[in-house]
């Protein structure tokens, strides 16, 4: 086998992504049908207006956050098997020398669709765990009669076992096309997948210093990179000024939640985007150590043009969580008599974007670290 | 001058130690052609590394002039590496998003060298500056990697085994270049090499095995790249 199962270990992203994700849907979607079971004993008027706002929230919080963190996780997948075959090129090349089949490699990839598997059982009975305190602050207040905790199949078929193996489906599927390349261009190990070469403007960069040439294009270079980093940054806002600014529209353990999977999702991404920068540019740092660029300057050229990204991701992110909660509580909450009025909270989001910044920048000072630990030996010992 | 007193390096672990200098001295004058030759593990790669900065001895000095840099701290080495030395490698080691002038950009940078696309023309490349590393030969890159530590106007240049990867007529093209340079732009050449033949080049070779200098001489007349076996 190509792939074995140690490989899945390293979808650590996708496991959480996928955890955080399927407990968030597990919570809102089988409270959802477990009301549905107490809706006949509902009495018209406000009970059933409060009975609609509880639905309508679960499934807006279920297909926005479910679809948003879904689309995030296949990206991820694409992501880390183009790198895994970008790694692997050599052996790659040597398998389909010696006969193998696109198809007979690729369907090694199923072990991808197991980290989904881990990740969405682990949200899956997480949510389970938790779910008789949901149930009771979320009917805090006796409004709507006792709902009873019940399992649903369908529901761990539809959020544990088809996105396990769709993603399976989806790994071999992907890795087959992207193993289409040539024998002899696996072989010699030229880059044409995950990180592709672009060729520079001419227009325009003449007088770019080789440090901010190569800031930009380094940046350029992993599209994909770019994008995990924006989406962190965007969770983070989102997520901290959300749950600094719906103190008085939901439950402290709603709020507990957001901030936790916030907490979680952003710096697991960042984390892993930033090691994947830093690992793919060894080589190149080294090389700057060698010729006598400062740690600084590595750090500069490697990590300053994701910065930019950084902050854009939290500028929307912002955008997107006032957007979204002030569209549930002007379109769901709208019958709801007592729902306060949701303003832009400005002090949520002070102290989310000081503490983003602390965060951002503490975490690059720690990467810069392990730049200046980058040992300049690695280049200089390797042969072909 | 570059001078090395009673070298000692080891690897391993303290337990285990595996030595690989075991007390090298010599001297390289400025201007010099020295070549290191030697077998696989014969220390040379190492000494080079330690002659260059980039590695540490465990015992032994290395002086550049009167400057002795073992012992300097490693924001020092960066600066001295900085303004002292050029590497060129036997895998070239080109940035392979950036095109032929910026990788160049690269060394030049570092001395403020704004017109570091002589170098470029010198090593044959002028046309080829917009080119990736891709879609060049493997004697242009090295010619790129040639010039890329040309441009920062090292006063030594340090490469190791530079015509490893080359065929016989890519590689006596290479090592003209870097004689051709030598002579135009005077800076002092360590090349590490396994091919007896480029040792015919130098002014001065270090013949090396088992960490020690089995023997060192001078060459009264030096081949040109084209004169030598291969």
């Amino acid at each position: 086998m190509v792939v074995e199962l140690k490989d899945a270990a390293k979808f650590t992203g996708i496991f959480i992504i996928s955890c955080c994700a399927v407990f968030v849907c597990t919570l809102f979607l089988n409270f959802n049908m477990d009301m549905a079971g107490i809706r006949d004993e509902i009495a018209p008027g406000p009970v059933t207006v409060f009975y609609e706002a509880q639905v309508s929230s679960g499934k807006m919080i279920s297909y926005v956050s479910g679809g948003c963190l879904l689309l995030t996780s296949v990206i991820m997948l694409f992501f880390y098997i183009k790198h895994y075959i970008d790694s692997h090129r050599k052996e790659l090349g040597i398998l389909k020398a010696l006969g193998y089949s696109d198809f007979k490699i690729a369907r090694g990839f199923w072990v991808f669709g197991f980290s989904v598997l881990v990740g969405t059982g682990v949200g899956f009975g997480g949510a389970f765990l938790l779910m008789p305190r949901f149930y009771r602050v979320m009917n805090e207040e006796n409004i709507l009669p006792d709902i009873a905790v019940q399992f649903h199949f369908s529901l761990l078929v539809c959020l544990v076992l088809i996105p396990a193996a769709s993603f399976s489906a989806l790994a071999v599927l992907y890795g087959c096309r992207k193993l289409g390349s040539p024998v002899l261009t696996l072989l010699s190990g030229k880059q044409g997948g995950i990180f592709k070469i672009r060729r520079q403007k001419k227009s325009g960069r003449k007088n770019l210093s080789f440090l901010q040439d190569l800031r930009q294009s380094t940046a350029r270079s992993r599209i994909s990179l770019v994008f995990f980093i924006g989406f962190a940054s965007f969770c983070y806002s989102s997520m901290m000024q959300m749950t600094f600014g719906m103190d008085e529209l939901a439950s402290p353990m709603f709020t507990a939640i957001i901030f936790v999977i916030g907490i979680v999702l952003s710096f697991t991404t960042l984390l892993l985007s930033v090691t994947t920068v830093v690992d793919s540019n060894t080589k190149t740092i080294a090389m700057m150590r060698v010729f006598g660029y400062s740690q600084k300057d590595c750090r500069k050229a490697i990590l300053d043009g994701y910065r930019p990204v950084a902050y854009t991701g939290f500028a929307i992110g912002t955008a997107y969580q006032y957007g979204l909660v002030k569209g549930m509580v002007s379109i769901i909450f709208k019958d709801v008599p007592e729902v306060p009025d949701y303003t832009f909270n400005w002090q949520a989001l002070f102290i989310t974007l000081l503490s983003f910044a602390v965060v951002y920048e503490c975490m690059m000072l720690c990467y810069s670290v392990r730049i200046k630990n980058i040992s300049l030996k690695e280049i200089m010992l390797e042969r072909v | 001058m570059i001078r090395a007193c009673d070298l000692f390096k080891s690897y391993g672990s303290a337990d285990n130690p595996f030595p690989v200098l075991r007390g090298i001295s010599l001297d390289i004058e400025d201007g010099e052609f020295a070549v290191i030759l030697g077998a696989s593990g014969s220390g040379k790669s190492t000494l080079l590394n330690v002659l260059s900065g980039l590695e540490t001895p465990d015992q032994g000095d290395v002086y550049y002039e009167e400057k002795k840099i073992t012992g300097l701290s490693e924001s020092e080495l960066t600066r001295f590496r900085r303004e002292q030395v050029g590497f060129i490698f036997q895998q070239y080691y080109l940035l392979p998003h950036m095109n032929v002038d910026k990788n160049v950009k690269m060394g030049a940078d570092l001395s403020g060298n704004k017109d570091y696309r002589e170098v470029i023309e010198a090593v044959g490349l002028g046309d080829k500056l917009e080119k990736l590393p891709g879609e060049l030969s493997g004697g242009e890159q090295q010619r790129v990697s040639v010039a890329r530590a040309l441009a920062k106007k090292p006063r030594v240049l340090f490469l190791d085994e530079p015509t490893g990867a080359l065929d016989e007529a890519t590689g006596r093209l290479v090592l003209d270049y870097i004689c051709r340079l030598q002579k135009m732009y005077h800076f002092t050449v360590v090349m590490v090499t396994h091919n007896q033949n480029i040792a015919q080049m130098a002014h001065k070779v270090i013949l090396m095995n088992s960490g020690k200098i089995r023997d060192l001489y001078r060459n009264d007349t030096q081949k040109t790249a084209y004169e030598i076996g291969w």
